[in-house]
């Protein structure tokens, strides 16, 4: 069985590429890619430590079940925002969309 | 046999209260807006306190309370305690109320605000029941603050009249500068006793489990609400001015028996004054500088109602002087007979106003002729006043003296006879100016008798005045208070009274009646004496001047204090921060998103750190 920090590993560095897209990326659909990736990242982690937890307990896995379900329904939810956005505004562009300030 | 034990004495304050609460919501759909349910309370009242004096007569006194508020081990209970005191004062207090409510369904007849008058009326007398039946000393202030907001209601009756709003404030606070030394007294003494209860507390006074010097200071401070309210010097600058309210208010609460209420208090509370001998002598100092102060000033106001006033000071005085010597029920048997005379004098001077529309004596002359009911039944009460023999004042005038003679200073009872005089000199002064000679103006001149309802309660009043002091002798009202000492006729003490007041009616008719004497040149003679007294002693001016120095200037002060620091810095002052804060941090919503994002990192991983570093 491999060891515990080979999945942590690969769960820092999605989320870190995750982080990466969310913050440097200007297109919406990417910004959303890299959130899904961080989300990904975080229940690797948490299906990781369920599998390595003493007990045989199974939280990890039935909490990363409920994220998978969750992050359904958010992408369709965020798809339809960049859909509202991009027939609005002509651009999916999250640095021009910046009316709602101060 | 209607059968009726002294647990339904409640009901004599419930009574009134009713008819208050119905006359002020439902008055305006009832006839005459509800006017008659306040006479109907106490008519009904009076009926009641029939039976409940047969039932005191049957069984003696009684104590009964409910529990008003309880918490953790200690509860104040709302309780009456009925005692002779107590039966004697709602006497009092139920039949003077009942006739001057009779008198003023005529007297009050053409006022817009009929019913208020009436609602406010009843208010009075449930609260006045409730403080003679209160049995521990939270109930007793509570009644004893509604007492004084009636007061205040009633002298401001005529709120449009500028003097009469000012009356009614001067009135609420001087007496509330008495209060605030009862309230002090009474937390005092619940802090030495860990009781409220009236009778707890005299029986620890009287075993002298309270220390003396603090027992002292809460006598006097219990004595300053009794000065307060009965108008005793030197709070007594209210009581003259009270006289632009109505005249029967005048009679009912300023004569009768509010103003009575602090002699009721210090007779209630003697057995603490007992045990503290300088507070004792206080009450008769004060009493004997009340009645020789208010005498004087008395003797030359030329105002009806104002000369009755001084004369109210001036013999609660005599009341206080009577509680000072240890002359319970002499004083409380004064009491009893001066609610009576004085009421009937009063009613007696509304009448003359009610027909003259003036209260100058100099006005007036010759009125018995034209109004012979209210001359003579003024005359009874006046002599009543007077304490002319066999009239009721006489009798208890007397006895108030002869505890004075026996327990102070020979001085201090030449000048109790000298106080005595001077009554008998304004009430000639009053009776001849306004009842004999000619009439002295166009009014006076067309003056005519007033209608049967306000000539009923004098003609019952006059029956009271004149024979109620006979109840002493022949042992009724007297002998209950005091069953220990009974009523001893002094017939040296009644010769020098009756002498006492006969010379001061005779100085009276030699200038006022027989014009022996000019009063202009006498007035001349003693000017300086004369020019203190026309001015009130100063003392009202005095006051004046003190609360526009002090206290104006103290509450300017504080509201500079509550504008420039509680206003502009406290209250403001948040809201200037917060908005010029606002004004500066809203930059940091820019829009961006990505902002936001590393805001959002930034903050987890400094949160992480600080975990990491602190533990």
């Amino acid at each position: 069985m491999l060891p515990l920090s080979w999945f942590l590993v690969v769960g820092g560095a999605l989320f870190s590429v995750g982080l990466y897209a969310v913050l440097a990326r200007a297109h919406a659909a990417l910004v959303l890619i890299g959130i899904e990736l961080m989300l990904n990242a975080v229940t690797l982690n948490l299906v990781a430590f369920a599998t390595y937890a003493p007990g045989g307990q199974f939280t990890g896995q039935v909490v990363t079940l409920f994220v998978i379900a969750v992050a359904a329904a958010e992408v369709g939810l965020a798809i339809a925002i960049i859909m509202r956005l991009f027939r609005n505004r002509a651009t999916v562009d999250v640095d021009v969309v910046d009316e709602m300030r101060w | 046999m209607l059968s009726v034990g002294l647990e339904s004495t409640w009901l004599l304050v419930a009574l009134p209260l009713f008819a208050f609460t119905l006359i002020v919501f439902a008055g305006r759909w009832l006839p005459r807006q509800g006017a008659f349910l306040g006479v109907l309370a106490t008519g009904v009242g009076l009926a009641l306190l029939a039976l409940l004096a047969a039932a005191f007569q049957r069984g003696g006194e009684g104590a009964f309370s409910v529990d008003w508020l309880r918490w953790a081990g200690f509860a104040i209970p709302l309780g009456m305690h009925v005692d002779a005191l107590a039966l004697v004062m709602l006497g009092i207090v139920t039949s003077v109320s009942f006739l001057v409510q009779v008198y003023s369904l005529g007297y009050m007849a053409s006022e817009p605000r009929y019913g208020w008058f009436f609602a406010v009326v009843s208010l009075f007398a449930a609260a006045m029941l409730g403080l003679v039946l209160a049995d521990n000393f939270l109930v007793l202030y509570v009644t004893w603050e509604l007492v004084g907001l009636c007061s205040y209601l009633l002298i401001g009756y005529w709120y449009e009249r500028p003097a009469a709003a000012a009356a009614a404030k001067k009135a609420f606070i001087t007496t509330r500068v008495g209060d605030l030394g009862l309230l002090i007294g009474i937390l005092l003494l619940f802090r030495a006793t860990d009781t409220f209860s009236m009778s707890e507390t005299f029986d620890l006074a009287q075993r002298g489990d309270i220390a003396q010097p603090l027992l002292t200071v809460i006598a006097l401070l219990v004595l300053a609400g009794a000065v307060g309210k009965s108008a005793q010097f030197p709070l007594h600058v209210w009581l003259p001015d009270a006289m632009e309210g109505p005249t029967p208010v005048s009679a009912l609460i300023h004569a009768a028996t509010m103003v009575a209420a602090g002699v009721y208090l210090v007779a209630r509370a003697l057995p603490l004054f007992e045990a503290a001998p300088l507070a004792l002598f206080v009450v008769a100092i004060l009493g004997l500088v009340s009645a020789l102060l208010a005498g004087a000033l008395a003797v030359v106001e030329r105002d009806m109602k104002r000369v009755l006033a001084y004369s109210t000071i001036s013999q609660l005085g005599f009341m206080f002087m009577g509680l000072g010597s240890l002359g319970y029920s002499g004083a409380v048997f004064h009491l009893f007979t001066h609610a009576y005379f004085k009421a009937l004098l009063f009613l007696a001077a509304g009448s003359v106003l009610h027909s003259l529309a003036t209260q100058d004596i100099a006005q007036m002359g010759g009125l018995l002729r034209r109004m012979p009911w209210t001359g003579a039944t003024f005359l009874i009460g006046a002599l009543a006043l007077a304490g002319v023999p066999p009239l009721s004042g006489f009798w208890s005038k007397d006895d108030v003296l002869h505890a004075v003679l026996t327990y102070q200073s020979p001085a201090f009872g030449l000048l109790a006879l000298v106080a005595t005089a001077l009554t008998g000199l304004y009430v000639a002064r009053v009776v001849l100016l306004a009842f004999f000679g000619g009439p002295r103006s166009e009014a006076a001149q067309h003056a005519h008798e007033s209608p049967a309802i306000l000539i009923g309660p004098l003609v019952v009043l006059a029956v009271g005045a004149a024979f109620a002091g006979l109840l002493a002798p022949l042992g009724v009202v007297r002998a209950l208070l005091d069953p220990g000492h009974p009523y001893t006729f002094d017939p040296g003490l009644a010769v020098l009274s009756t002498l006492a007041a006969v010379v001061g009616l005779g100085i009276g008719w030699a200038v006022y009646g027989a014009r022996l004497l000019d009063a202009g040149a006498i007035a001349s003679r003693f000017g300086s004496l004369y020019g203190l007294a026309t001015n009130k002693f100063y003392l009202d001016a005095l006051y004046q001047a003190m609360v526009d120095r002090v206290v104006l200037t103290l509450a300017r002060l504080v509201a500079f204090f509550d504008r420039r620091v509680v206003n502009d810095m406290g209250v403001d002052g948040a809201g200037v921060v917060t908005t010029a804060a606002g004004e500066r941090l809203r930059y940091l919503e820019t829009g961006k998103l990505y902002h936001y994002a590393l805001l959002m990192v930034l903050g987890v991983v400094g949160i992480t750190l600080i975990v990491l570093v602190i533990g």
